[in-house]
């Protein structure tokens, strides 16, 4: 797809601002009414989900250009996929398919991304990660009671992140893996980047170079089978990978897993973790996650006016993103008590963290988060639960700027509280 | 072009963060739902985009719009605002104007469950004023535009039907009172928003200012900034200890419908037993909606996707649909409940109507309740082809919407045969009865390609000939669509009211820096 592919679609919004909401029958309350972090925080139009689709037209149709403050605007959204999901129910539009492609036209142009991204993206050309840490530390994390087995056709794709920055994720991962006799092995030194930074703002040339490099990786040694802790990595590898490469792996994230493992008795959840707790959805195991089926087909008029797609094109509303796994997990940790927040599953809000906003807009990325907290604290909760190193990055960075008294757990760490001779 | 000292005096209210003159930007205020009917009534190509804005401010207090107003004033700068900005009267309509987007004006001022009126910000919306007012079982009146716009601007300044207008009325009927920054920059409070805030009439104090600012049409943002309204409220009728409670994943959800809730289909053969089974339900004032829309529309309503909504219509709904209407009953009690069914069912018995819900030929499921009290039932209709527009508006009696139904249906089929509008076989109607009485609202829905100059023409060449009919056969004033020229063009035969409104403008906007793209200007624009 190009933008121009989209440019019928573009014309399509009456920029209505359901964009701007969650999907209305889920408003339940004015303060947490929103869904889109960035007209929120920056209020002019063109930071919204339809704003900035119209952007793309005006892009389009030549009445502007790439400049600086339009690359602002287009690089302060974390691509978080709300507004699609508030917008689909009713239209038939796809505002973050947009905005993505309207970054790979700014790369294109030679315009994008912002300074920022282009000096992550040359650290992971350069070091197979984007924060420039040498390969031979991203196995550090690991400790000498972590069982691999270097037979297995498993692999558990530990990702930047957690590799070098949110190593106990890493860890309690690995550790609640070998507690329920899952057999796998890591990449270690030889472990390259998902792609998810590059991907993600707009530079898909070199997002797709990744691509076929790490699926010829996985060829090469024989992976059948990928397990992900990270959200990013694991839409990387289950969502974004078949649009672009052939793919011949299964992707599993690690809270489906644990839900399986303890659905088939391999894990046995004994140990008390008395705790209200509320779970924060990863966009990107969430809406973000759901597939895209391939299609070809084109639109007929079947009334006059009212057009369909032939064949019927699927619908990715959100519905098919990972959202009971992680729930059912928390469910059977004796002495959890799970207290949702108001925005959750599909319409859940951003940590803040993605589509290269945490490098490009810190502000901005800590201002979202703290959003999040704010909601998370409103449910009473003492500990707030999320499977993802990225979001537990940003979320902590907020807990902490706040002061607050609640505690960030990834959900293996709960697990691993809660296994018998856990820690 | 704006100059650079107007801009600093502006940044200097606002601050340098809420002020904008990039023109990636402002292109995001030049494009409306709307534009493209207008664009192609001048000759262009028809298009979404617009007039460009030069600047783009966000006030946050009274006193920063009224600070605005008066710099926009002393430089002559015209300036339109808006709320939540959707349809072509939101946006500006001349080069070197500035839009005031009131988005940070966002507050829930005051809720006095006890008088039963809410006072609010222009960018707070249906569903949010709605979310918050159902803790004290109360409801307010949501205009059909959709539950993400705001009830400031349609009380202010629309018409405002909406799908619970049987027991709310329309939007102008409950404006309280207004906080109103004039477009000379005074600042005035009108009606229950005076300066003590409580008491609460609509009109007065002396003369009624709520004719003044907005009558029965509203000034569509021409007419200064409205930064306060109060707002009449309603008893919410579900058990108290009622939450609203929504499950499930997109697209099907399920909400927890009140106790004593029913949608009913009446479902007629002919429009005489039609009329007066309406008469009949709105003398009792005993329904929360009573609508009539088409066979498309009413699968439409619902369904959850265009693609569910083609098959009911084509697995028998199509067939079986001849002239109905759907009601909802919401009742506080089983006693009050099983009184409004009997009688809704004795009056369809006595017409000789069937339930097409209990026949089973459309079935509504718990989230279409949800859609119905949340007002959103409206934008399924963009389903069928993301765009439509209205013609007609007129409010009158039962009678006369049924009439001008009637002759609608062979005025609209002619520009369904030449394929520039949506087939609904000219029987794609949209009605509302108000307040339990007599009165009733009639529009045309009309879907359109957006895209397509013929389509766009067609639907304007269309909507001409609907405004000639309401005008010679006297259907009333259409309410979607107006300015100068459609205002004059009714003046003939409605006391020259356009004169009035005019008086009204040029004493208020002396300087004639409000926009007035859909109101009137003050001086005869459509006669120059």
């Amino acid at each position: 797809m190009t933008l121009e592919n989209y440019e019928e679609m573009m014309d399509g919004c009456v920029r209505c601002s359901k964009c701007k909401f969650l999907p209305q029958l889920q408003i339940k309350s004015k303060r947490f009414s929103h869904i889109c972090p960035s007209i929120e925080y920056f209020n002019f139009h063109a930071y919204s989900g339809g704003g900035r689709m119209i952007m793309a037209n005006a892009l389009q149709k030549g009445r502007i250009e790439f400049t600086p403050e339009m690359l602002d605007v287009l690089y302060s959204c974390t691509n978080c996929g709300g507004c699609e999901v508030s917008c689909k129910w009713v239209y038939d539009l796809e505002p973050n398919e947009v905005i993505h492609e309207l970054r790979v036209k700014a790369v294109e142009s030679g315009a994008g991304p912002l300074p920022k991204h282009k000096k992550y993206i040359e650290l992971v050309e350069r070091y197979q990660n984007p924060y420039g840490e040498p390969s031979e530390k991203r196995p550090a994390w690991i400790e000498d009671d972590i069982k691999l087995d270097e037979d297995s056709n498993t692999i558990f794709f530990v990702g930047c992140t957690a590799a070098y920055r949110r190593e106990e994720i890493a860890l309690s991962t690995a550790k609640v893996l070998n507690a329920g006799n899952e057999n796998f092995r890591i990449l270690g030194t030889d472990e390259f980047c998902c792609g998810s930074p590059v991907y993600r703002v707009g530079d898909r040339e070199k997002a797709i170079e990744i691509m076929k490099s790490n699926v010829e990786l996985f060829k090469s040694k024989g992976v059948e089978r990928i397990i992900t802790s990270c959200s990013g990595c694991f839409n990387m590898l289950r969502t974004e990978y078949p649009r672009y490469v052939e793919t011949s792996f299964e992707v599993v994230h690690i809270s489906q897993l644990l839900e399986t493992m303890l659905s088939d008795g391999r894990l046995k959840l004994t140990n008390e973790v008395p705790m209200k707790v509320t779970y924060h959805d990863p966009c990107h195991l969430g809406r973000m996650s759901e597939p895209y089926e391939p299609y070809e087909g084109e639109k007929v008029e079947i009334l006059s006016q009212v057009y369909m797609w032939d064949p019927p094109k699927p619908e990715r509303l959100g519905a098919g993103g990972i959202y009971d796994p992680p729930r059912n997990v928390l469910k059977q940790i004796p002495g959890i008590e799970l207290i949702e927040m108001e925005r959750i599953c599909e319409y859940s809000y951003c940590c803040g963290a993605g589509g290269g906003v945490k490098a490009g807009f810190p502000d901005f990325a800590l201002w979202t988060a703290t959003e999040r907290v704010q909601e998370a604290e409103e449910t009473g909760a003492k500990g707030i639960v999320s499977v993802c190193p990225f979001c537990s990055t940003n979320i902590r960075d907020s807990l902490d700027y706040r002061e607050s008294e609640m505690e960030y757990f990834d959900l293996t760490e709960l697990v691993l509280m809660s296994l018998e001779g856990g820690e | 072009m704006i100059n650079d000292k107007f801009y600093s005096r502006l940044q200097d209210v606002v601050g340098e963060r809420n002020i904008t003159r990039t023109p990636a930007i402002l292109d995001t205020y030049a494009f409306q739902w709307g534009y493209e009917i207008e664009s192609a009534q001048r000759g262009d190509e028809p298009s979404r985009f617009g007039q460009r804005p030069d600047a783009v401010v966000l006030p946050t207090t009274t006193e920063e719009v009224q600070t605005i107003v008066k710099i926009c004033n002393e430089f002559k700068v015209t300036f339109k605002p808006f709320s939540t900005g959707m349809g072509p009267w939101a946006g500006v309509s001349e080069p070197g104007a500035i839009q005031i987007d009131l988005r940070r004006m966002n507050r829930i001022v005051e809720v006095d469950p006890n008088n039963l009126y809410v006072v609010v910000e222009p960018y707070v919306t249906n569903s949010e004023l709605q979310a918050e007012l159902f803790q004290y079982g109360l409801m307010h009146h949501a205009q059909g535009a959709g539950p993400q716009t705001s009830p400031l601007a349609s009380h202010t300044s629309f018409v405002g039907p909406g799908f619970t207008s049987p027991y709310t009325g329309f939007s102008g009927r409950n404006l309280l009172g207004a906080e109103w920054v004039a477009p000379n920059g005074e600042i005035l409070r009108l009606g229950s928003y005076e300066h003590t805030g409580k008491w609460f009439t609509g009109d007065g104090p002396g003369f009624s200012l709520r004719g003044v600012i907005r009558g029965w049409m509203g000034a569509y943002g021409g007419l200064g900034v409205f930064t306060k309204a109060a707002i009449k409220l309603y008893s919410y009728p579900a058990p108290k200890d009622w939450t609203w409670n929504i499950s499930g994943t997109i697209p099907k959800y399920e909400w927890e419908v009140p106790k004593y809730w029913k949608l009913i289909v009446l479902n007629f053969q002919e429009w005489e037993q039609y009329e007066s089974a309406f008469y009949e339900v709105s003398d009792h004032d005993v329904v929360m909606m009573a609508t009539t829309s088409s066979s498309e529309g009413l699968a439409a309503l619902f369904t959850d996707t265009k693609m569910e909504a083609i098959e009911v219509i084509f697995g028998g709904l199509l067939a079986r649909t001849r002239r109905y209407f759907i009601v909802l009953i919401a009742a506080h009690t089983e006693r009050e409940y099983n009184y409004r069914v009997k009688l809704i069912r004795t009056i369809m018995k006595k017409y000789e109507g069937e339930d097409l819900i209990e026949e089973g030929f459309i079935s509504p499921r718990s989230a279409h309740y949800a859609e119905t009290i949340r007002n959103m039932l409206g934008g399924h209709a963009f389903r069928f082809s993301n765009c439509f527009q209205s013609t007609h508006g007129g409010m009158d009696t039962v009678a006369m919407a049924v009439k001008l139904a009637q002759v609608n249906q062979p005025i609209k089929s002619k520009y369904i045969e030449k394929g520039v509008i949506g087939d609904d076989r000219g029987e794609g109607i949209w009605t509302t009865t108000y307040e339990g009485g007599h009165m009733a609202h009639l529009e045309v829905p009309t879907v359109y390609d957006g895209a397509s100059k013929e389509s766009c023409l067609g639907y304007a060449e269309y909507q001409d000939e609907c405004n000639d009919v309401d005008l010679k056969q006297a259907y009333g004033m259409p309410f979607f669509i107006v300015g100068d020229k459609v205002h004059d063009y009714y003046a003939s035969r409605t006391m020259d009211y356009p004169k009035y409104l005019r008086r009204i403008k040029a004493a208020f906007d002396p300087n004639g820096i409000s926009d007035s793209s859909h109101y009137v200007s003050a001086k005869n624009k459509s006669n120059e």
